[in-house]
């Protein structure tokens, strides 16, 4: 019964503990760090680096990076040890920080790698790496201005952590092929959505089709909502009041009211509330509804099964009160962490991936969406491409909110209840209200 | 099911002991003794020295670490037992353990009633051999298939409404629906893991001579009594070690309420499902918090004290004196 499942996470507690035995907490000196960070233009020619990527072997991206390092160990003269660790690789990473036998080089999802090596303080400060220059240019100048803005990725000494080198978004996807004028006509405000969603049902169609069980898919809507209202980081604030009283804040109720409608007018597929992931998406990808709220990975998820002819599109979620709409932008990217032996080189591994070449190949092969503002996209990322260059401004998925445990046992089971329709929006304040107070007591 | 020697340990310490008192008796002791003692330390010592560094010393680090509050790497903070008071606080917590318990209580007891009856069964079935491996066979399969199957199987749109349609069922219920994964998960532990308990137990009843049935046949006993006079206590250690196999194991259930909801990698189950090893995982690696690994070795403990208790209990509420035949 369970035993690999249980037995990982207690090897790594006790692994962990351990290690922390032996290595007696020795952590690294901050002056070596800051020597190491500095120069990272020198000869590597010869140097062993170790890597530890969120890829599996034989995925798109893992493929990329592949050829990349094959062309970097060609032209730098060090080799590099890679590990095609897959997603759990941030979870192995947290017992190896704690010893001294540290990958150079990582790479995750920012939600990921913030809460293991930015929050704890474990990531070298990466200046010198937006300073390089790739391609004839300085890498800070390759990545749009307002991509770093709001990307929290800036360490305690004011030097971001990681070096995105691709992200993901979402959008209202939808078939342009069957629903053409979705595409020249978008609703912009939440007014038009709904007027869209009554059009679509008075068509004969279920409007919107949605994962019932992916908490983090459902609570999508609400944070955006409170984007919505309040620009990016406008949920992360609300999580963070420890009063909870930030709950009682009108526009907080607007926007579970504005989530309950979704329900109580019956837009939502039948079913969302007793289904497993991906029985909705594949109903969606089949024409059996119009719209599904979900990441820029959808194409590329739903093509094996979507209808033959499918054109996705999308339309990003819409505005409230004439504000200012931010586009979401989850980084993907590098990180090194401050105990690393060969920063340098991991460093100089870190630019290369930027070359266009391979930010193409993201864009075109993968499909993601590259760092790089002037590399090439698929055509399934158009929408979603030109949404981000017009965007005033971007933000993250859940809002950058890693509080220990909030979004899991605070805030999605609650969201979940009010988007399954089983609490109204009132309720779901008020017991939020409550809850948040209560963790902020115990975790403050 | 690594405890399986369970009983052999027991076993061992048991005649360990009665040396020692041996010992006592005779001050010095004969040779052979001396010769034993001389044996413990190349004997024991290699096991003694793997079992202290990978499962004692580990043990108490997780114990420190439940008295800090820590993300796994950076400062820890001590905290006492605050992190034991946060977690039995916890809402949530409360309803896994309760969840672990229904595990542990109703659907052992499901398994071991549905085993013994399949024991009476089996025992005169034509082609008993097949019929065992065929009950044993869920046991093989990796929890996973029976997640991913899950869907198939009770999506709206799946094979089970599909099924009913005809009947007139048009409104079937919601199988998925959160409140319901629970149930739905407790059945499919009884079903794959009752083959694998019967298929213990029913090595315990081929050991029971044919002659005690012959002499029940001749007394004309019913099925029951020949069940509560004759299997279960000439079956009855082999029951104990069952019982403790299954409370082990409970306790530590996780991948079947894993995969039941949240295999799609995309998030976790929801927490009406949570069982105390999916709350210690959740709080440890959760996929998009920092961890709180002072909350989670503190919930790890719990049910390692549970587990202890538990076993403890089991052993004296099953203790009788081996009926030898």
């Amino acid at each position: 019964m369970g035993n690999a499942r249980i037995f990982r996470p207690l090897a790594l507690l006790l692994g962990s503990a351990l290690a922390l035995s032996a290595t007696a907490c020795g952590g690294p000196s901050e002056s070596s760090a800051e020597a190491k960070a500095t120069d990272i233009t020198s000869s590597i020619d010869g140097q062993n680096l170790t890597y530890w990527s969120m890829w599996k072997e034989g995925e798109p991206q893992q493929k990329i990076l592949a050829a990349a390092i094959a062309d970097f160990e060609k032209e730098s003269g060090a080799s590099v040890k890679v590990q095609w660790q897959g997603r759990s690789s941030t979870e192995k990473l947290v017992p190896a920080l704690n010893t001294n036998n540290v990958p150079d080089i990582v790479d995750g999802a920012f939600a990921k790698l913030a809460p293991v090596i930015g929050d704890t303080e474990q990531g070298l400060g990466l200046a010198a790496t937006y300073d390089a220059t790739v391609d004839g240019k300085k890498v800070s100048d390759l990545i749009p201005e307002k991509y770093l803005a709001n990307a929290a990725i800036d360490g305690k000494d004011g030097q971001p952590w990681m070096l995105p080198y691709s992200f993901s978004s979402d959008g209202l996807w939808f078939n342009q092929a069957s629903h053409p004028d979705l595409a020249s006509a978008p609703p912009k405000t939440w007014d038009e959505f709904l007027a869209t969603l009554d059009a679509l049902k008075k068509a004969g169609e279920v409007p919107l089709a949605a994962d019932g069980d992916i908490a983090g898919y459902n609570s999508t809507w609400f944070i955006t909502l409170m984007q919505r209202y309040g620009g990016p980081g406008a949920f992360k604030e609300l999580a963070a009041d420890k009063s909870g009283n930030a709950w009682d804040n009108p526009q907080v109720l607007e926007a579970a009211k504005k989530v309950e409608s979704l329900i109580k007018g019956g837009y939502i597929i039948n079913g969302y509330d007793s289904s497993k992931w991906p029985a909705q998406q594949q109903l969606w990808a089949t024409g059996k509804a119009a719209l599904l709220l979900n990441g820029s990975w959808l194409p590329t998820e739903t093509a094996p099964y979507a209808t033959p002819g499918f054109k996705y599109s999308s339309f990003q979620f819409p505005a409230v009160d004439d504000k200012p709409a931010s586009v979401r932008a989850d980084f993907v990217g590098f990180a090194i962490p401050k105990k690393a032996k060969n920063a340098a080189a991991a460093q100089q591994l870190a630019v290369f991936m930027l070359k266009k070449k391979y930010q193409d190949a993201y864009g075109t092969e993968a499909k993601v969406l590259p760092i790089r503002a002037d590399a090439a996209t698929s055509p399934e990322m158009a929408s979603i491409k030109a949404a981000l260059d017009a965007a005033p401004q971007i933000h993250q998925a859940f809002d950058g909110v890693v509080f220990p445990g909030y979004l899991d046992k605070v805030f999605n089971p609650k969201n979940d209840q009010l988007f399954l329709g089983k609490i109204s929006a009132e309720t779901f304040v008020k017991e939020m209200k409550q809850a948040q107070s209560q963790y902020w007591k115990d975790n403050g | 099911m690594t405890l399986t020697p369970t009983k052999d340990q027991t076993g061992v310490s048991a005649r360990s002991s009665r040396s020692t008192s041996r010992k006592l008796n005779r001050a010095e002791g004969s040779s052979i003794e001396r010769q034993r003692r001389k044996l413990l330390i190349p004997f024991v010592g290699p096991a003694f020295l793997f079992y202290t560094l990978l499962f004692v010393l580990p043990a108490a680090g997780a114990m420190w670490i439940s008295l800090h509050r820590w993300s796994g790497a950076g400062p820890m903070k001590f905290v006492g037992l605050d992190n034991y008071f946060l977690v039995f606080r916890d809402e949530l917590f409360l309803k896994a353990f309760g969840n672990t318990l229904l595990l542990l209580f109703v659907v052992g007891i499901a398994i071991f009633v549905i085993a013994f009856g399949l024991c009476l069964i089996l025992r005169d079935m034509v082609g008993k051999k097949i019929a065992r491996s065929v009950i044993f066979f869920p046991h093989l399969i990796n929890a996973l298939v029976f997640g991913v199957l899950a869907g198939f199987i009770f999506n709206p749109g799946g094979l089970v409404n599909t099924l009913l349609k005809p009947f007139g069922v048009t409104d079937p219920p919601k199988w998925l629906a959160q409140d319901n994964l629970f149930p739905l998960i407790m059945v499919t532990l009884i079903c794959t893991t009752t083959g694998y308990f019967t298929t213990i137990l029913m090595a315990g009843v081929d050991r029971i001579p044919p002659y005690y049935y012959e002499d029940c046949a001749l007394a004309g006993a019913t099925p029951f009594q020949r069940l509560r006079y004759v299997v279960l206590p000439l079956t009855w250690d082999v029951f104990g070690t069952c019982a403790v196999l299954w409370t082990i194991s409970s306790i530590k259930i996780f991948e079947v309420v894993w995969v039941f909801g949240g295999s799609s990698g995309a998030g976790i189950p929801p927490t009406q499902s949570w069982t105390t090893a999916v709350y210690t995982y959740v709080t440890a690696f959760s996929a998009q918090s920092t961890p709180a690994y002072g909350a989670a070795t503190a919930s790890a403990i719990i049910s390692l004290a549970l587990i202890s208790v538990l076993v403890v209990i089991l052993r004296r509420a099953m203790r009788r004196d081996a009926v030898e035949f």
